[in-house]
């Protein structure tokens, strides 16, 4: 009787698939996966344009400089620190957490990234 | 205050008293946009000028990295500024205001130009502290009301915002120089 039982209980594990380390292995994936996008934030007149909801680990996102003067989005904990002249436009790719940054040229121009 | 923004708040004080008596009497405001620009153009002008003085004279890694901020927008500004007025077809007029403005700063860099080292830092970021909040007031109070076309007013507030920033990047060098 007890032979017989652990296939049975076996099988109806791997059926129902929650308890199985492979069940699970295989289903967590597939519960993260995410389409990286593409979001754009805009700068000008001296400001960060709004920052994007929604934003993922992995995505892009296109920092846009459409002001006459030069700016940085520069991370306070050091992640990155990129250089826009007019015009310019650079893509980073985001990272989990939250990440304050601001313009290393005007001081006074912050932002925050929160990254899922 | 020193003197040079005396001379400036009074003269774009008067300006806007006369401007807002000319409202009651006549449409016609004191400062037309060509004086606009022209003030605007010159205060653009004299910062860069202190930047290049800050520039040769200046050691200090915070203070020269200013001094490169404040060449390069007022540099942007007045780019812009000049390919505006071509656009309107409009030549900055000379008046009162712009000439006490540089008069002033001559006299400012002449002061300036016999200091050295911490004591020379220390007045030039004061100054611009100073400059800046003058220079800010004029904009909101005067310049900015009293400009007619819409671009160069657009133009004047994006300098606003900008000078603002520049305000308080010296009012936090000014801090840490003590």
């Amino acid at each position: 009787m007890r032979r017989m039982m652990v296939p049975i209980i076996g099988g109806l594990l791997a059926v129902i698939g929650v308890s199985t380390p492979i069940a699970a292995a295989t289903a967590k994936p597939q519960a993260t996966v995410h389409a990286h996008r593409v979001h754009v934030i805009v700068i000008d007149k001296m400001q960060y344009g709004p920052m994007p909801a929604g934003l993922h680990a992995g995505d892009s996102i296109e920092w846009v400089n459409r002001d006459i003067f030069e700016h940085s989005v520069t991370a306070r904990d050091g992640r990155f620190d990129i250089d826009l002249k007019p015009g310019a436009s650079m893509r980073t790719t985001a990272v989990a957490g939250t990440t304050a940054f601001f313009c290393k040229f005007h001081p006074g121009m912050t932002g925050t990234l929160v990254v899922k | 205050m020193n003197k040079t923004f005396v001379t400036l708040a009074l003269a774009l004080g008067v300006g806007f008293i006369a401007s807002a008596h000319a409202r009651q009497t006549t449409a016609a405001p004191a400062l037309n946009d060509a004086q606009i620009a022209h003030i605007a153009y010159t205060a653009g002008e004299i910062d860069i000028a202190a930047a290049k003085q800050a520039l040769k004279k200046s050691r200090n890694k915070d203070v020269r990295a200013f001094a490169e901020e404040m060449a390069r927008d007022h540099a942007a500004v007045n780019v812009q500024a000049l390919a505006l007025v071509k656009k309107l077809g409009v030549t900055p007029e000379n008046n009162p205001t712009s000439e006490s403005l540089s008069k002033g700063a001559a006299d400012e860099r002449k002061k300036l130009a016999a200091l050295k080292g911490r004591a020379f830092d220390t007045a030039y970021v004061d100054n611009e502290v100073a400059y800046h909040q003058t220079v800010n007031s004029a904009l909101s109070g005067t310049l900015i009301p009293s400009a007619r076309n819409v671009e160069l007013k657009s133009l004047l507030e994006t300098g606003l915002k900008l000078f603002q920033s520049h305000q308080m990047h010296a009012e936090h060098l000014a801090q840490s120089l003590k």
